[in-house]
């Protein structure tokens, strides 16, 4: 009798957990098409919209990453090779060399190299800059815009949530999908990555 | 096996110390990378403040060889030590990585050579249910604990943001239905009372956040505050048709932007050239305003005006001209057809760019959302209207003029450019001439050719000359270029626009105007130059004064200030008052040589224009408004 | 209406106008490319997903199979060398509930597949073997037991208080990602500094410190804060095979007593709990039928937190800034408030998305506050019911599968 109690109460037992292991399958098969509709095949890429960005400098401090991986990028197609570079002098320069104090940029990233007369070609020094967005801010004021800010993908961790996104005050910061993974601004194409410029 | 066991305890023992060694490496390097963070953290080398200080010395004294060179070592001393640093804490951390490494391995290695035996199992009292007990009720606490810290926390915050949000949003949405054409059948603004919509709560708000302390003896006092909400009506009361100032009275009064016809040239005499804003030294009276702006004061009979602004609120303040006290505030926010959008400007333009101006009857003031507002002498609303949000980078800046009861508004934007006048007394739109121009911030000036009186504008790509009273354009000259901010100046016949990276110009006045000289030397992108029948003064924003031949275009001097320039020089008699950005004043004689007369310091930056009228200069800083004279 | 289409057009494209023509060069100079290196190549990705799996299989045979500590151990030194250190924690299966939550919520975000698998495995791995994952697949956990040397037991007092934090954490975490907020799991992320070793000061701490109670307390994280383990720790208890301590039949020994580190040992139960059965079944009742009204009682209190709890969110953090300027007092205006004002966005649209985004979250709140008041109110309910027990078993919801007390099982097949 007591026996008999006893194996019908494991038995229930049994049929309750399949009961729920059943309830689970079918809870997380559910649930697995239901995110499965909205899935895409490709991963995605965090990056900022140059056109968007105010220059605040949180990229350079905000990333988890230092060095941030958002590094300023030059569009050479979009630059008029000034003398006086918006970029590169800090405002108000008279004499335009290279002497550190007519520098704009805080850690030198940029070479200034003399092409022909009177035109010059900047050069970003990646392992050097940091990302505070001051050159690129002067070349908005005075210039092309051809320096932008751009994250780097061989730099960038690609976390989850990006923490330069969570701050960026202009919302520049998307998702963009990991086959067009840049957001230059180009000559002729508006605003629109590289990639499409072959059209 | 007692060997084994031996050589097994030597190894512990080892590795026990291999372990503590790391362990103690580890902890330094924590330690050390730790305090190394918060040292780069406080100095942040790449924004030092020695170089910012040093940069702005080299700036005053370009040249100075010393001042370079410690310049150059200090910057690359500060980007050694950023990197460095930055190479010390990343080597730092794999080094703590790796000694902490090996402590888990040491420590991972003892457990398996010496593996721990599981201690015998006491027969403990067996107090299941007794934990149970305990731990159930620790759940209650936890969640009491839970319920009654979040309601704190709510109480503490909430501020029902929802409901506030809710309200603005709906009292937009109604305030935005208000068609702007109504206003024009009916401008004398009294239909803003029968708007339901934005009845009493404004007011209160205003009658509960003032605080200002408003005369110079820096007394809190009450004061009448007027909202175009309060208006009853009265504003219907001014007589209509009364005629407007006569010259005399402009002259004697300073009712706009750069002097009684806006060319920086002020009638007068005994004006004072010695003050000092810190010890108080002909300060006559000093007082504060709320909001902020970069309009210059303007001063009728006893009453001086200005107006300030931020993202949502608009103000035009009162004071009295002999005592500083506070007369009146009057806030102008709510014009209907206001935009909803708060205007893209500049941190250096702001909202109140734009110099009021009044033609004894009503001051009149713009604001960079497109409201243009008409006030009695009382602060009473008269007439509002919003003339669309200003298609303007910077925020519009160019201030008003008055021509007889006009209004006149350069309207210069990206899109549509025009220039307005509005009649004074009733707000219509009396002529509108459309412009071909690009956006500018310049202001227009009255000009006597002694043949007729003309209104000169000044924007990319002509200076253009109108009809005040019809708007006719009687000329136009394309000679410049760029993002115009100084306004032209006029002496003798001949008129003077200039833009920085475009160049400045000469322009004799005539039936077909004409360009005598023109120059690239010295251009300005702020202040307006200023003229008199001899010299051309132009003054850079960067602080550099030029002195040319008004007539040939000769360099006669060039004098370098210390700091930048963005107030307009004003010439008054034989002197030009020069305000720089600190807040001292250039005081220097109009002639052929550079002559100082004096340096009067303010005490607080400031880069507005100042006014001047009976014999005292009104100057707005960056926090009050000074009254200087004798 | 074509007019203004254009115009805005013009407005979005005058970004790029060129101020300075590009010249044209006579010494032969050729424009430089702009070198744009590409991220990680998706193949890789597909390759993280493959290796997670064998992975999780591996270890599940190891437990099950093998009953082994030490392949478990090694197991987890490959899983935290790889996708730790080398993958540097990103993405973790913890922080795929929220692109999981995003995805079920945001009408834009698509998840990728990676992520999905990253997110499902575990949880249907679990539903057949037990938390195995958390043995030797999670980097996370991998960190914290190579440092677990010194554990204490933490009392029922503690158990108690710390216990209800990953409910709380997860719900908070659901309903930040849910309004699209916030990834609240990777913002607060203890671990991945220290994978990559570069993160903030405070992440550091944070990491650290936690590993440094981990030494006593072991797998803090994963016991007291890791909201993944909730899904976990339910799914575990109906797992279809778990670990069990003995191959077959316990022989009492009371060997692997104090075997488990985390306390999820479950003891025999031979004393009869001390009350009645009226009085407990009295109190099983009063509990069940309280706990709608601790569901209320919840749901109200999170309701009211709303706006605090909103304020993490930047848009109504804005629009409070511009309502209630008194918050800001005396500060400069933050950069943020300044972008918006340069965006040239009107306040009404701001406000109209905030007073939104303050809806959802006062729903939030209330289920929110609900789920927490639900699950006091099963806990209470459930230190009542007791399955009286004569073997030593591991708790299937909180044991985390490492196979440590098989090792002090005498019975070995």
């Amino acid at each position: 009798m007591e026996e008999n109690s006893q194996g019908k109460r494991v038995d229930r037992r049994v049929f309750l957990h399949t009961g729920v292991q059943l309830a689970f399958v079918a809870g997380l098969g559910g649930l697995t098409v239901l995110v499965a509709r909205r899935a895409g095949g490709e991963g995605y890429v965090w990056q900022l919209d140059p056109a968007k960005c105010t220059q605040c400098g949180r990229c350079a401090t905000s990333c988890v990453k230092t060095p941030s991986a958002v590094k300023c990028v030059h569009v050479y197609a979009m630059c008029g090779y000034c003398d006086l570079c918006g970029g590169y002098f800090v405002p108000d320069t008279k004499i335009l060399d290279t002497a550190a104090e007519h520098q704009l940029c805080p850690t030198k990233a940029i070479k200034r190299t003399f092409i022909e007369d009177p035109f010059f070609q900047y050069t970003i020094d990646e392992d050097l800059c940091i990302g505070c967005g001051k050159c690129v801010k002067g070349c908005h004021a005075f210039g092309n815009g051809s320096l932008q800010l751009q994250v780097r993908q061989n730099l960038c961790d690609n976390c989850n949530e990006c923490a330069v996104a969570r701050n960026c005050p202009s919302g520049a910061y998307t998702r963009v999908p990991a086959d067009k993974p840049y957001l230059l601004n180009e000559p002729g194409t508006g605003n629109g990555p590289p990639q499409k410029t072959e059209v | 096996m007692m060997e084994n066991n031996s050589s097994t305890e030597q190894t512990v023992r080892l590795l026990k110390r291999v372990a503590t060694l790391s362990g103690i490496v580890a902890l330094i390097l924590s330690v050390m990378i730790g305090i190394n963070y918060i040292q780069i953290k406080r100095v942040d080398p790449l924004n030092t403040h020695a170089i910012i200080i040093l940069q702005e010395q080299l700036k005053s004294s370009p040249g100075d060889k010393v001042l370079q060179q410690e310049l150059r070592e200090l910057d690359l001393l500060a980007r050694k030590a950023f990197f460095i640093s930055r190479w010390q804490i990343r080597t730092g951390g794999y080094i703590l990585l790796i000694s902490l490494l090996i402590v888990i391995i040491c420590i991972k290695w003892i457990e398996w050579i010496q593996p721990k035996i599981p201690p015998r199992p006491k027969q403990a009292r067996d107090r299941f249910w007794e934990f149970r007990q305990t731990n159930q009720r620790w759940i209650i606490y936890t969640g009491i604990f839970l319920v009654l810290g979040s309601l704190a926390l709510a109480f503490l915050t909430y501020k029902e943001i929802g409901k506030t949000l809710q309200e603005q949003t709906d009292s937009k949405e109604l305030s935005g239905r208000t068609p702007g054409s109504a206003d024009q059948k009916n401008p004398t603004g009294d239909r803003l009372n029968s708007d339901p919509s934005n009845s009493d709560q404004p007011l209160d708000e205003l009658n509960s956040s003032l605080t200002i302390s408003s005369d110079s003896t820096s007394v809190q006092q009450p004061f009448p505050v007027n909202s175009i909400l309060q208006d009853t009506g009265k504003s219907n009361a001014i007589p209509p048709g009364q005629s407007y100032p006569s010259r005399t009275e402009i002259l004697s009064n300073s009712a706009t932007f750069r002097g009684p016809d806006g060319d920086g040239v002020v009638s007068g005499k005994n004006f004072p050239v010695n003050w000092n804003g810190i010890t108080g030294e002909n300060i006559l009276w000093k007082a504060q305003f709320r909001l902020p702006g970069y309009n210059s004061p303007i001063v009728w009979n006893d009453r001086v005006f200005l107006s300030g602004a931020s993202s949502t609120k608009r103000e035009v303040y009162c004071f009295d001209a002999t005592t500083g006290g506070f007369l009146w505030l009057t806030d102008v926010s709510a014009v209907p057809g206001t935009p909803t959008t708060v205007p893209t400007v500049d941190r250096e333009t702001g909202m109140a760019a734009s110099t009021l101006t009044t033609d004894g009857q009503r001051v009149y003031a713009i604001f960079a959302t497109g409201d243009l507002v008409a006030l009695d002498m009382d602060g009473k609303l008269v007439w509002a209207k919003n003339l669309g949000l200003p298609k303007n980078h910077y925020g519009h800046a160019s201030s008003l003029i008055m021509y007889r009861d006009l209004v006149i508004v350069q309207w210069d934007q990206s899109q549509g450019a025009s220039v307005k006048a509005f009649n004074g007394e009733t707000g219509e739109l009396v002529w509108n001439t459309p412009r071909d121009v690009r956006v500018s911030w310049s202001s227009p000036l009255l000009v006597n050719t002694g043949k007729r009186l003309e209104l000169i504008l000044v924007a990319d790509p002509c200076v253009a000359a109108y009809h005040p009273a019809t708007g006719k354009e009687l000329w136009k000259i394309d000679c410049i270029f760029g993002e115009i901010g100084a306004s032209a100046a006029y002496a003798n016949g001949m008129l003077f626009a200039t833009n920085e990276y475009a160049k400045t110009v000469a322009i004799r006045l005539g039936d077909t105007p004409q360009i005598p000289w023109e120059t690239t030397d010295y251009m300005s992108d702020i202040p307006s130059p200023v003229a008199n029948d001899k010299y051309l003064f132009l003054v850079t924003s960067y602080g550099v004064i030029v002195c040319y031949d008004a007539k040939t275009g000769k360099e006669y001097w060039i004098k370098e200030l210390e700091n930048n320039t963005y107030a307009s020089p004003v010439l008054v008699d034989d002197r030009v008052y020069l305000m720089d950005k600190t807040g001292v004043m250039h005081i220097f004689k109009a002639d052929k040589v550079f002559t100082s007369v004096s340096e009067p310091v303010l005490g607080e930056g400031s880069v507005c224009t100042p006014a001047f009228a009976g014999g005292k200069i009104y100057i707005r800083g960056d926090q009050n408004l000074y009254c200087i004279g004798k | 209406m074509i007019l203004l289409i254009l115009f805005s057009w013009q407005l979005t494209s005058a970004f790029a106008i060129q101020r300075f023509p590009k010249p044209e060069f006579e010494s032969g100079y050729i424009t430089p490319e702009t070198l744009l290196p590409t991220p990680r190549a998706n193949v890789l990705e597909v390759m993280d997903v493959a290796i997670f799996l064998i992975a999780m299989l591996l270890v599940t045979w190891a437990v099950l199979n093998r009953r082994s500590r030490k392949l478990v151990f090694w197991i987890s030194i490959f899983s935290l060398a790889y996708f730790g250190f080398y993958r540097e924690g990103c993405v973790c299966s913890i922080g795929a509930i929220q692109n999981v939550t995003l995805a079920l919520f945001s009408g834009s975000y698509a998840i990728p597949w990676t992520v999905l698998v990253f997110f499902m495995a575990p949880l249907l791995f679990t539903l057949a073997f037990g938390r195995t994952f958390c043995a030797g697949v999670c980097p996370f956990g991998a960190l914290q037991d190579l440092i677990a040397w010194f554990p204490r037991k933490i009392g029922p007092k503690l158990n108690a208080i710390l216990g209800i934090i990953p409910y709380i954490y997860l719900a908070l975490a659901v309903l930040y990602s849910a309004t699209e907020t916030d990834f609240i799991i990777c913002r607060y992320d203890p671990f991945v500094g220290i994978f990559r070793i570069n993160a903030t000061f405070s992440m550091f701490l944070f990491g650290g410190g936690l590993l440094l109670s981990g030494i006593f307390i072991a797998r803090p994280y994963c016991r007291f804060l890791c909201p993944y383990s909730v899904l976990l720790n339910w799914i575990s208890r109906f797992s279809r095979y778990h670990l069990t301590i003995t191959p077959s039949v316990c022989v009492q020994c009371r060997l692997c007593e104090d075997a488990c580190p985390y306390e999820a040992i479950e003891k025999p139960v031979t004393v009869k709990n001390p009350k009645s059965r009226r009085t407990i079944v009295r109190t099983f009742m009063l509990i069940m039928l309280l706990i709608p009204f601790f569901v209320l009682l919840g749901g109200w209190t999170g309701s009211r937190l709303h706006e605090t709890l909103a304020m993490v969110n930047g848009k109504v953090r804005m629009a409070n800034e511009l309502v209630n300027p008194e918050t800001i007092n005396g500060e400069p205006e933050s950069i943020e408030m300044t972008a918006f004002k340069a965006s040239g966005k009107p306040v009404s649209t701001l406000y109209e998305e905030a007073s939104g985004i303050l809806h959802q979250f006062y729903i939030g709140g209330w289920i929110v506050g609900g789920f927490i008041g639900l699950i006091i109110g099963g806990f209470l309910a459930s230190r009542l019911v007791t399955r009286y027990r004569t073997d030593f078993e591991p708790n299937r919801g909180t044991c985390l599968s490492c196979a440590r007390c098989t090792d002090y099982c005498p019975i070995k097949s």
